[in-house]
């Protein structure tokens, strides 16, 4: 009998804190997500980055907002039910306002054997519909051959001056 | 105190601080000459205006950053008192003009009016300092001393209702932000 594989494997959050740091993030404002925990922990730690903890996405986005206004370039960091949280502000402030929101998106109860589209959680299954429908272009990271998508997701951001989604699809290692 | 008093005052004091202004106060902020130098409005993303003063007063802390926010408006993220007390931005100016209305959409009143105390909130939440101002005449003369005060200090301003249509400077934000940033040597 074969094992079965999983559809998403963690990527280590050093590889990931890496390619951040090439792409010159300074600012990280974070609502903690259990699938980033490793990841937060080491931005927490990163020197040259501050970290910030936001109490909501909505406050996130407009603080993302301001240190962009002042010339620094931060991210941030949610899980996928802090998307169907912040609509009205990534209406008002990404989009509208056009300003770049680099946005890592934890898959919290995202099964890693399981694609995300046959999720039993609605919220892994919705959220890139979600993106869809108000046109905010996503990336996945759903293993180590897919850290690319983090240099993609953030020029598209910076390109477009508007919002751009990575997806974690499995638990930062 | 009237809303266009507050305004004319912090226009006249605000010196080259950063300005986030959101709601009923956008319109009269730039029929004061205010709405084109260091300045953004928050627009249509409920009660984001202090979240964006604080991104930009942690991004530039050479300048003071001020917020004319909102009663309604706050309330609407009002975690953000705790979230900015935990960044300690001691160049953030947070005035809160409290007419205890929800005027844009017709002056329904807010919630527990008369029960909550902004700041009593504020302080609660850990800013460094936090005050009420309610006659004109205090505002001008305690505001350079406010302005001297470490931050993030919370200002809340008593204002009167009014009973007019709601009113729109029409600037939108992403002009603004390219202005901004400009201003400021980001771009």
């Amino acid at each position: 009998m074969t094992e079965a594989k999983p559809v998403a494997v963690g990527v280590e959050a050093s590889a990931i804190v890496s390619e951040l740091r090439a792409l010159g993030i300074d600012h990280v404002i974070c609502i903690p997500d259990s699938y980033q925990k490793t990841l937060i922990s080491a931005l927490r730690e990163e020197p040259g980055i501050r970290f910030i903890t936001a109490c909501t996405e909505d406050e996130a986005m407009g603080i993302n907002a301001g240190l962009y206004m002042g010339g620094k370039n931060p991210m941030l960091v949610i899980q996928n039910n802090g998307i169907f949280a912040s609509i009205n502000t990534i209406k008002a402030i990404p989009l509208d306002a056009r300003i770049p929101t680099f946005i890592f998106v934890g898959q919290y109860q995202r099964d890693p054997m399981v694609p995300m589209e046959e999720s039993r959680s609605r919220a892994v299954r919705m959220v890139e519909p979600t993106l869809d429908v108000w046109g905010v272009p996503h990336w996945r990271l759903e293993g180590p051959d897919e850290i690319g998508n983090i240099r993609a997701a953030y020029e598209r951001a910076q390109e477009t001056l508007g919002p751009a989604a990575l997806i974690v699809g499995a638990p930062t290692l | 105190m009237e809303r266009n008093e507050a305004i004319n005052i912090l226009a006249e004091g605000r010196g080259d601080a950063v300005s986030v202004v959101t709601m009923q106060s956008v319109y009269p902020w730039h029929q004061a000459g205010q709405g084109e130098i260091f300045h953004v409005d928050a627009s249509q993303c409920m009660g984001s205006a202090s979240s964006i003063g604080l991104g930009l007063a942690v991004a530039r802390s050479d300048k003071k950053v001020m917020v004319l926010d909102g009663d309604g408006s706050l309330l609407m993220q009002l975690g953000s008192l705790v979230t900015i007390a935990g960044q300690s931005p001691a160049n953030l100016y947070h005035f809160v003009f409290a007419n205890g209305l929800h005027q844009s959409t017709g002056n329904q009143p807010l919630p527990a009016i008369g029960q909550f105390d902004w700041v009593a909130l504020a302080k609660g939440a850990g800013y460094a300092d936090a005050l009420r101002i309610e006659a004109a005449e205090d505002l001008i003369e305690r505001l350079p001393g406010i302005f001297a005060m470490t931050g993030p200090v919370l200002i809340e301003l008593t204002i009167e209702r009014e009973d007019r249509e709601p009113l729109w400077a029409g600037v939108p934000m992403a002009k603004q932000t390219a202005l901004l940033r400009e201003q400021l040597g980001a771009s």
